[in-house]
């Protein structure tokens, strides 16, 4: 490589000035940047300010699985409820069914046995 | 922190460092990219990572070494993700060269000035940057391997091929057809 050539990319490829305000608005974009990493996430602030909110937050979840709990039992109580007030109607039913039976059974009189003829 | 690390913090003031760097950083990214937007924004983004970086870094020569090598790769990276509009090459809006370096010369011819500009901007990405690195940087060949994390034959045989082009483009122009 010549050495001109080589003093004719030096001339050509110097430093150019970044745009006016450049170191600025790099500054400023830092200086946003560690003051959001600076601020605990929203939960965490909210949190970490007093221990009242912490007992409140436990407060809540044990309220919370209380309910689920107590929502579930009284569920499974009208299940049970339910199933037997569906085994009564149908013993009920049984014996209605079983009753209407000897009546009709009374009305169409003891059965006849059936004589075969002799020739 | 101990006393070292102490006189090492005091000397690498984020904003002396921004100050200081911002012509190298922008130059890298502007001459890769040739795109005063787009360098810029790179360039933003290598000194917002500095920030970050700043307490692994142990002396200004490291933060300049640094600041190089995170400057070609996000420079390269910011190419590939908007290939199109890197494409699109204003020479009429790029700033002439800054003269504010002591060590410049002045450019004695403009156009060949330009015309170098525009061959180094049409070399493929890899060998852009070493000429870049060498010539606007002045970096030697084992700094620039290091910067780019490739093998020290790769520089010189990229440099040797980047001299070929060259010569082919602009050999006439300087009077060295021949070199």
């Amino acid at each position: 490589m010549s050495d001109r050539l080589e003093r004719e990319l030096k001339k050509a490829l110097q430093r150019v000035e970044p745009p006016a305000g450049f170191a600025e608005r790099v500054l400023a974009r830092a200086a946003r940047e560690e003051a959001k990493s600076a601020q605990p996430r929203a939960w965490f602030r909210w949190f970490g300010m007093s221990g009242l909110r912490w007992a409140v937050a436990c407060a809540l979840c044990l309220a919370l699985a209380g309910s689920a709990v107590l929502y579930r039992h009284q569920r499974q109580e009208k299940g049970e409820q339910a199933k037997e007030q569906v085994m009564l109607a149908l013993q009920i039913t049984s014996s209605k069914l079983r009753i209407a039976s000897e009546s009709v059974q009374q009305i169409s009189g003891p059965e006849q046995p059936v004589r075969s003829e002799e020739p | 922190m101990t006393s070292a690390a102490a006189v090492a913090a005091s000397e690498l003031r984020f904003e002396d460092l921004v100050r200081e760097h911002e012509r190298m950083v922008f130059s890298i990214a502007y001459r890769f990219l040739q795109n005063p937007a787009s360098a810029e924004e790179v360039a933003q983004d290598v000194f917002l990572e500095l920030f970050r970086a700043l307490s692994k870094l142990e002396s200004r020569a490291h933060v300049v070494f640094w600041l190089r090598r995170v400057a070609c790769h996000r420079s390269i990276d910011y190419a590939r993700r908007h290939k199109n509009a890197a494409a699109e090459v204003s020479w009429d809006e790029m700033p002439e060269p800054s003269h504010r370096d002591p060590h410049a010369h002045s450019a004695s011819d403009p156009m060949l000035a330009k015309r170098l500009r525009q061959v180094i901007a049409a070399l493929p990405e890899k060998m852009r940057l070493v000429v870049i690195l060498r010539y606007q940087e002045d970096a030697g060949l084992e700094e620039i391997a290091q910067t780019m994390r490739i093998p020290l034959n790769t520089v010189k045989s990229t440099l040797h091929r980047a001299h070929a082009i060259l010569r082919e483009k602009i050999g006439a122009a300087i009077g060295e057809a021949n070199v």
